[in-house]
């Protein structure tokens, strides 16, 4: 393998084995070695990191493929580093470097794709100077957020024609179905300018068009637009409108607020917390179906002054079982397994 | 583009918390007073429930800046706060060669005087963005791109607060209908039976 050359194994070189990407299958097997050797330890820790890898691989491919997920996909891909942050509690064994390990748990998620058949380059090597500087001055927190965008920052240092179907725009999702490399292929078009300024300008406009699509297809109005200057109109208006309108709606809420008795709610919110429950212990009063179901009497308005008694539990209940027109709150959230109402439909956003 | 279910839900208990904290159902406030703490709490919600990004640590520091806010801010936030004021490197510079970037951009600006054709297009997109860096909280040290994401995840959290106060708006009002309606019940009733 004349590419484990340049690993420094067994010399604590965190930064070496990073530069590495073009093999993402020898990639995984090179970690371990890397980490056997380093670690020298019971093989405990060389299998908590396959461990990890095979938990984030699959924790983030199914983060990503879930249907009901829905998290904001293509820009910000942010469900699949916080998916990512998960595993990494779990083994304590390993070692110190965090923002290390997270980005190599995110590896296998390319490994992981389909198809073996990756867009072979043997040619080019990747390039290697942006890496270097980066891993171990970067603190945990910010990776995992700015790790999408790091590949995205490689393609500007990639200042080669390489073999790939044309351009890719990098998405975590794109990423784990067909592409195993986290870094953007760029072709230059037929007739266009190939010097590294241009590409890298190009990239970026690209990058910008991908946003302002996906812009587009969010603000309503906006997909028949033509010109970046308009659909920027439209979006700032929409912006603005939907401030607005929370500003209104706060007016109406404190207008109608003073009727509604927040101290009742204490025990369900308390125990929502954890740490700060209340003290009367009713804890699991909250989030019990049992007291959904319950008929709530009538006059147990909230106006009335609760006790952290089980009363407040149904006199939570109570002005969910009163929308009969269709929203719901609690519908939202997964706690709710009761239907409260016959007629209540889900509003999905 | 979806919302998760997940985010509305913690979206909902952090506003209800946040009412509770800053005591909004209490007579001793004004209308303007409650009207702000319902808005303070709700925005503090929504940063919260979505997380870590530019815009929801924009909005916080934004808020932070009235002093009237920062009590309630601590108090919600605990010790996450004073970590999310601290000056985060939102700019991971990479280092760069000075030389090759003042060579490169001498390069950029000489083909930028050979076209000039974009210019008042450009210009037009310049403006818009100023604008939209206004309104986009924490958006003054966004580049054009990052922007953009940030704008998308803003007005997804923003869609996502209006209903969840619409909804909130229409439970409260359909209770206190209830409950006025329940009581003028046994009024009517005996109001009957004298007669």
């Amino acid at each position: 393998m004349g590419s484990a050359g340049s690993y420094g194994v067994g010399t604590g070189n965190s930064g070496a084995y990073v530069t590495e990407i073009s093999e993402p299958a020898r990639f995984e097997e090179e970690i371990r070695s890397l980490i056997q050797a380093r670690f020298d330890a019971p093989p405990v820790s060389g299998g908590s990191f396959t461990a990890l890898l095979g938990l984030s691989a699959n924790q983030a491919v199914g983060l990503l493929h879930e249907p009901g997920a829905g998290e904001i996909s293509a820009p910000a891909a942010s469900s699949s580093p916080t998916g990512l942050g998960h595993p990494l509690g779990c083994s304590p064994t390993f070692p110190s470097n965090a923002a290390l390990a997270e980005r190599a748990a995110s590896f296998p998620v390319f490994a992981a794709a389909d198809s073996p058949a990756s867009s072979s380059d043997g040619g080019p090597s990747p390039p290697l100077k942006a890496e270097p500087p980066d891993p171990d001055s970067s603190p945990p927190l910010p990776v995992p957020f700015d790790k999408p965008r790091r590949p995205a920052k490689r393609k500007d240092c990639e200042k080669q024609k390489a073999k790939g179907p044309g351009k890719k725009i990098k998405t975590a999702e794109e990423q784990t179905e067909g592409d195993q490399l986290p870094y953007v292929h760029v072709r230059a078009r037929r007739g266009q300018a190939t010097d590294s300024h241009s590409l890298a300008e190009r990239a970026r406009r690209e990058k910008i068009n991908a946003r302002m699509k996906l812009l587009q297809e969010l603000v309503p109005g906006c997909s028949k637009i033509t010109g970046t200057a308009l659909v920027l109109d439209e979006i700032i208006n929409h912006v603005q409108s939907l401030q607005r309108q929370v500003e209104f709606l706060s007016m109406r809420l404190a207008a109608v607020n003073p009727r509604i008795d927040f101290g009742g709610l204490d025990s369900f919110l308390m125990a929502e917390r954890g740490p700060l429950a209340a003290s009367n212990g009713r804890g699991e009063a909250a989030l019990d179906p049992v007291s959904w179901s319950s008929d709530p009497a009538p006059g147990t308005g909230l106006r009335t002054d609760l006790r952290p008694s089980q009363q407040s539990s149904t006199a939570w209940v109570y002005p969910y079982a009163l929308i009969d027109h269709g929203t719901s709150l609690f519908g939202y959230g997964a706690a709710n397994s009761v239907p409260l109402n016959s007629n209540q439909s889900k509003t999905d956003l | 583009m979806q919302v998760t279910e997940a985010f509305k839900h913690a979206f909902l208990k952090q506003m209800l918390l946040g009412f509770q904290a800053s005591a909004v159902s209490t007579k001793s406030m004004g209308f303007q007073e409650r009207k702000n703490a319902i808005k303070l709490s709700a925005d503090v919600a929504m940063a919260v429930a979505r997380g870590s990004r530019k815009w929801t640590r924009g909005l916080i520091a934004g808020l932070s800046e009235e002093r009237q806010n920062r009590s309630f801010l601590r108090l919600i936030l605990g010790e996450q706060y004073e970590s999310l004021l601290k000056p985060c490197h939102s700019s991971w510079k990479i280092p760069r060669c000075k030389k090759i970037v003042r060579r490169s951009l001498r390069i950029c600006w000489r083909k930028q005087k050979k076209n000039q054709s974009g210019v008042l297009a450009r210009t037009l997109v310049e403006k818009r963005t100023q604008e939209l860096k206004r309104l986009v909280p924490g958006g003054k040290s966004m580049d054009g791109s990052s922007l953009l994401d940030e704008t998308l995840d803003y007005v997804l959290s923003l869609r996502a607060q209006v209903d969840l106060m619409q909804s909130l708006l229409t439970t409260f009002e359909a209770s206190k209908l209830r409950s006025h309606s329940k009581r003028r019940l046994p009024e009517r009733k005996a109001s009957y039976v004298s007669k």
